[in-house]
């Protein structure tokens, strides 16, 4: 009984012409423009496109441990041995020449899968696949030539901690 | 409802006037709790509207003012009655009103959440302002299209598998303590609220799962009667599906249920790590 | 409960200004038949189409529907001033600058830079105080910063410290850390 009561009275409120009502109008003075998003984004999205019906699976794509399982479980051991590698030269003052040179190692693969995971996040491959091999293919190249230049401070000056510590004090 | 009720057949037996109606709306006040004699505590509700029947229009904040007083608790409570009231065009999804079908997820005043759970906060000035779920295409108003999401789920097959029957021929047993991990795991209603909270998902829902669905992949991987745990880690190994989760954890800060799916991704990385 | 004190809401306002079709109504629906939930639209016309006609028209529909936004109206304090991002943010300048400074090092003797370690030291020496606090700080608040965050990043891989309460707090503890840090950095080094 109670649903019969309501469910008339629903129908009413349904019923009721939108544009003959005052407070509508009222509000739509009151509306404003949305300006929040930004005009020009960096890589707006797409248009909505949905592969198959509704009812197919979203596709699976195959496994490949070296991008997935391997690369994560050796970017945190990386992580880790660096805290060692960057607190044990405020414990003893400095670094010597093979341990500098294992923490710039360290820090060079560090900085690398960082820059990498920036990368895959923010350029999709399925997405804009040329710009995504050729930022990949560019950092590979900076990494090489950083490394070259940490082999040529490592050999011909005084080591990283060293001229950091140097400059710090300076 | 009695009240009203025989209200209601007198209208229907006695002839119909204007008159008759007083004592219907004398009950319907007493009836509700919430009604009541103070000056009326107005709060303004700035809503999304987009319409897909003028699709060229940009989607614009329109305003509207409720008085506390009269109106539910909740959010939910507010809205229905905007669009009772106000503007029946306005809409957005809505069914239990208690936090168990997901239907009402949208987000609240920057954060992701129920609106049937959210209460309206009381005492500020502020007006309150709802969006639909960020970083999904919208249907209309409040209404995000979650059909990715869905086929999303369907693709890490959320159901049991298994090949070898069970030892009694009648159910699949489990120990106490193993049905003790799917706690925290099956309560999940697929709300969204997680996954569209997350960064990573925003720029990579293509191919990143996002967090409700590996909540629900690791509710399947920890269940000790599936026997098809390699595959399902299979399936996630690779450098999108899973690892795209940088344990930012806007989705353990925003799941309205109370459930832990940045937990539940990093204990799926950790069972994959070696 | 709600849609019924929705209805009597609106049986409320109605009743403040009645009219003739409210009345004649329900009259109507409860004396000659019962009343339906389905709602009827004169007016409306429908027409049969195909699954497929109905597949492209929602492909259609879809293509048109806009984002709803996202950085822009999310809780800041999760998104641009969330400790992930403020991590990698920190992560990529300290990074960044290694690599800029590994690249000039190498071009410099081509290019006639000094960038050997004891020019830097000279060069950093010359500085007046406050510029040597301004760069110290400026390296030692993204370092102090990415150290500790990083290091609670691997303790969160142990699948430790992720209950609600513990993860604001700690995002708390980390900021009051890394400026204590880069403070100690500065000042006491």
């Amino acid at each position: 009984m109670a649903s019969i009561a309501r469910s008339s009275l629903l129908r009413q409120v349904a019923a009721a012409r939108p544009a003959s009502s005052p407070s509508l109008i009222a509000n739509a003075a009151r509306a404003a423009a949305f300006h929040t998003t930004a005009k020009r984004s960096l890589l707006p999205p797409l248009p909505q496109k949905i592969e198959g019906t509704v009812n197919d699976a979203a596709r699976v794509p195959p496994p490949s441990p070296s991008h997935g399982s391997y690369h994560w479980t050796f970017d945190r051991l990386v992580a880790a041995s660096l805290v060692p590698l960057t607190v044990a030269p405020f414990a003893a003052g400095s670094l010597n020449p093979t341990l500098d040179a294992l923490l710039c190692a360290t820090i060079l693969i560090h900085s690398h899968t960082g820059f990498q995971n920036i990368i895959v996040d923010y350029v999709p491959q399925y997405r804009t696949p040329r710009a995504r091999k050729a930022l990949i293919w560019g950092l590979n190249a900076a990494t090489a030539i950083v490394g070259l230049a940490l082999y040529e401070f490592e050999t011909n000056d005084v080591g990283v901690t060293e001229a950091i510590k140097r400059v710090w004090k300076a | 409802m009695a009240a009203l009720r025989s209200s209601a057949s007198r209208l229907v037996v006695g002839a119909a006037s204007r008159p008759t109606l007083r004592p219907v709306a004398a009950a319907a006040a007493r009836g509700m709790a919430t009604v009541s004699d103070d000056k009326p505590r107005l709060k303004t509700f700035q809503i999304y509207r987009w319409n897909p029947e003028t699709p060229t229009e940009k989607p614009r904040m329109q305003s509207y003012t409720l008085d506390l007083n009269k109106t539910g608790p909740m959010v939910l409570d507010a809205l229905i009655r905007i669009k009772n009231e106000q503007d029946p065009t306005l809409t957005f999804r809505r069914s239990c009103r208690e936090g168990i079908c997901g239907s009402c997820a949208m987000n609240i005043n920057g954060t992701n959440t129920l609106a049937c759970l959210c209460r309206i906060p009381k005492d500020d000035g502020a007006d309150m302002k709802i969006y639909p779920l960020p970083h999904t295409y919208v249907v209309k108003d409040l209404v995000p299209d979650l059909t990715h999401f869905y086929k999303q789920y369907k693709s890490i097959k959320p159901y049991l598998q298994r090949d070898t029957p069970a030892p009694d021929g009648k159910e699949y047993r489990q120990t106490r303590e193993d049905r003790k991990k799917l706690d925290g795991l099956y309560e999940c209603i697929l709300c969204a609220c997680c996954s569209t909270s997350c960064p990573s998902y925003w720029w990579n829902s293509e191919e990143y799962l996002g967090p409700a669905i590996l909540l629900q992949s690791y509710r399947w991987l920890v269940d000790s009667r599936d026997e098809k745990t390699a595959e399902r880690k299979d399936a996630l190994n690779n450098s999108m599906s899973l690892y795209r989760c940088h344990t930012i954890l806007n989705c353990t800060r925003t799941c309205p249920k109370g459930l832990n799916p940045g937990k539940a991704i990093s204990e799926i990385k950790k069972s994959m790590a070696f | 409960m709600i849609a019924q004190r929705a209805g009597t809401t609106a049986l409320r306002r109605l009743a403040g200004h009645p009219n003739a079709f409210f009345t004649a109504n329900v009259a109507k629906f409860g004396v000659a038949k019962p009343l339906s939930t389905s709602q009827a639209r004169p007016g409306v016309q429908t027409e049969k189409i195909s699954n497929s006609e109905a597949a492209s028209l929602l492909a259609a529909q879809r293509l048109r529907r806009p984002v709803s936004p996202h950085l822009a109206i999310y809780d800041k304090g999760q998104t641009w001033f969330g400790n992930s991002i403020l991590t990698r943010f920190t992560g990529g300048v300290l990074s960044g600058s290694l690599y800029a400074f590994a690249a000039a090092y190498l071009a410099a003797p081509y290019l006639g830079w000094h960038l050997e370690s004891a020019s830097l030291v000279a060069a950093f020496g010359a500085l007046p105080v406050a510029a040597k606090v301004g760069l110290k700080t400026l390296a030692a608040w993204p370092f102090a910063f990415h150290v500790v965050s990083g290091t609670r990043y691997l303790i969160y891989d142990l699948g430790i410290g992720f209950a609600r309460k513990t993860v604001i707090k700690t995002e708390w503890y980390i900021l009051g850390t890394s400026i204590v840090g880069a403070l100690g950095l500065v000042l006491f080094l």
